[in-house]
């Protein structure tokens, strides 16, 4: 991170030094789409350095609060801070977030490494770091062809390469292993791992609990727009219960 | 800023869009100098008046391609989801917006003095191979390349504008077409005073129909038009939510 020298009130509002404000957090977050109550009330901090499995039914509302977290949508109500700000107020937004959102966010018939230098140029990101992260991702060959050749596996390293352009300090994804084959849920685990050992912070939604298991630190688990749980795995599954069994109570028990 | 902009001229450049229009842009250009070249008879191309009616297909095509091309630099990143990353990149969308605007001007340019090239080629030497005498003055084709120009530049910050305020792409092609040929085309027929008035009719004017529109108010008109379409689009874009 750069280092902070301004008084920034956001910051001073929360009481903390700008260098330990949480990775992310969720103030009585709510969002409203007519009469649907996507995110209701939802509050949690993450701190530097874990994993956390974002978890939940489809339709629960986890991409509606990651883009809230993004500056993608506007909340109705509470705030969605990323390093004690709002996604809009970052100076850098590349170089402290990453974000992968949908398998699908390319122009078909642009290639891998011009999708990669259009968001390059415009983060002002030289050249050089489009052929690193393409490296990163073992994307280098295909790199010349257009995105319509590509797998969804291949897609989705795209994706992750994208995110890793400004190298930030906070990566979130949201569903990153749909479609994946094992190989590529192993690859993806490693790589996150990865970060977490490098202090980076992973904020990663999913419902393929069985995968999550192996991968994050924490969980939180969402469902009807509300947090029903949030905490390490251990806590949660601390009476011997599988993270399935705590996770299936808990949605399950909710009225539809 | 620099950045933005070197990003969208590099999304202009990297997908087969760009030809496709280019191509559809030459085809329009062929058809039309087949109808009103080859086939009109003498004598309804004898005049300057008439000669330049027909050149002015040009004019035409060229706001057409440029609107196109300016409605498809925002309403296919909304299609395929590219919106999402680069807001990511620009939260602040603004700067996304100026830049998606000064390149559709200049995509505008671009097609404006390739359609107008063309068909003021064409048309010359299909006059000539006829043995129809040329009305037109070395002033008439300035005119028409510059117009032509500034025509395509206007309709192309008109077509970011309407994209980012429509966002749906098919609604937003068909709309810039139906636009041209219904409305422009039935008005000019029926009620000539408005159609002159019109986005397409102002830039006929600046491209060279005088006898219509003086070429302060066809500039006028038409940077009015562009900006308050700008300014819609402008909004809606920092207002709503990206789905």
């Amino acid at each position: 991170m750069s280092p902070q020298t301004s008084t920034d009130t956001v910051k001073a509002e929360a009481g903390k030094h700008p260098l330990e404000a949480s990775v992310v957090e969720c103030r009585t977050l709510s969002k409203h789409y007519g009469d649907v109550v996507a995110v209701d009330r939802i509050s949690f901090s993450l701190e530097p350095g874990t994993v956390t499995g974002f978890l939940g039914p489809n339709g629960a509302g986890k991409t509606t609060t990651l883009r809230l977290l993004l500056g993608l949508a506007q909340p109705t109500s509470g705030d969605a801070l990323v390093f004690g700000r709002r996604y809009r107020e970052l100076e850098h937004p590349l170089r402290q977030v990453g974000a992968v959102l949908e398998s699908s966010d390319y122009h078909p018939s642009r290639s891998g490494r011009d999708h990669l230098r259009s968001l390059a140029l415009a983060a002002d990101l030289p050249p050089s770091r489009v052929e690193e992260v393409l490296e990163l991702v073992e994307l280098r060959n295909a790199a010349g062809r257009r995105v319509r050749t590509y797998s969804l596996g291949m897609r989705q390293r795209l994706g992750v390469a994208a995110a890793l352009l400004g190298d930030p300090d906070l990566l979130v994804l949201d569903e990153p292993s749909n479609g994946l084959d094992p190989a590529g849920v192993r690859w993806l685990r490693t790589f996150l791992r990865g970060l977490a050992a490098k202090g980076r912070s992973v904020l990663v939604s999913s419902h393929l609990l069985a995968e999550v298991a192996q991968t994050v630190d924490q969980v939180l688990i969402i469902d009807h727009g509300r947090l029903l749980a949030q905490g390490s795995l251990n806590e949660l599954t601390g009476t011997g219960q599988t993270l399935e069994d705590v996770y299936l109570e808990l949605t399950e028990g909710e009225p539809a | 800023m620099i950045g933005q902009l070197r990003s969208e001229l590099l999304k202009q450049r990297s997908t087969q869009t760009t030809l496709f229009l280019f191509l559809a842009m030459v085809g329009f250009v062929a058809l039309a100098v087949t109808m009103h070249v080859i086939a009109l008879s003498p004598a309804r191309l004898s005049t300057n008046a008439h000669q330049l009616d027909v050149f002015q297909i040009g004019t035409r095509a060229a706001m057409i391609f440029a609107g196109l091309a300016g409605a498809l630099a925002i309403t296919a990143e909304i299609r395929f989801g590219t919106i999402r990353p680069t807001f990511l990149v620009e939260p602040r969308r603004s700067p996304v917006l100026a830049a998606k605007l000064a390149v559709g001007g200049l995509v505008g340019i671009f097609y404006g003095l390739l359609a107008e090239g063309l068909m003021a080629a064409a048309a010359t030497i299909a006059f000539s191979l006829r043995g129809i005498p040329n009305e037109l003055t070395g002033g008439d084709y300035t005119r028409i390349l510059l117009g032509g120009a500034a025509a395509g530049a206007l309709w192309g910050i008109l077509g970011v504008g309407v994209g980012a305020l429509v966002r749906n792409q098919v609604a937003t092609l068909v709309g810039i077409l139906a636009w041209m040929f219904l409305v422009e085309s039935v008005s000019e027929g029926f009620v000539p005073g408005a159609a002159k008035l019109m986005p397409g009719g102002a830039g006929l004017s600046l491209a060279g129909n005088e006898h219509k529109l003086s070429l302060a108010v066809a500039a006028a008109l038409l940077i009015a038009y562009a900006a308050a379409a700008s300014a819609a689009g402008w909004l809606a874009t920092l207002r709503r939510d990206v789905a």
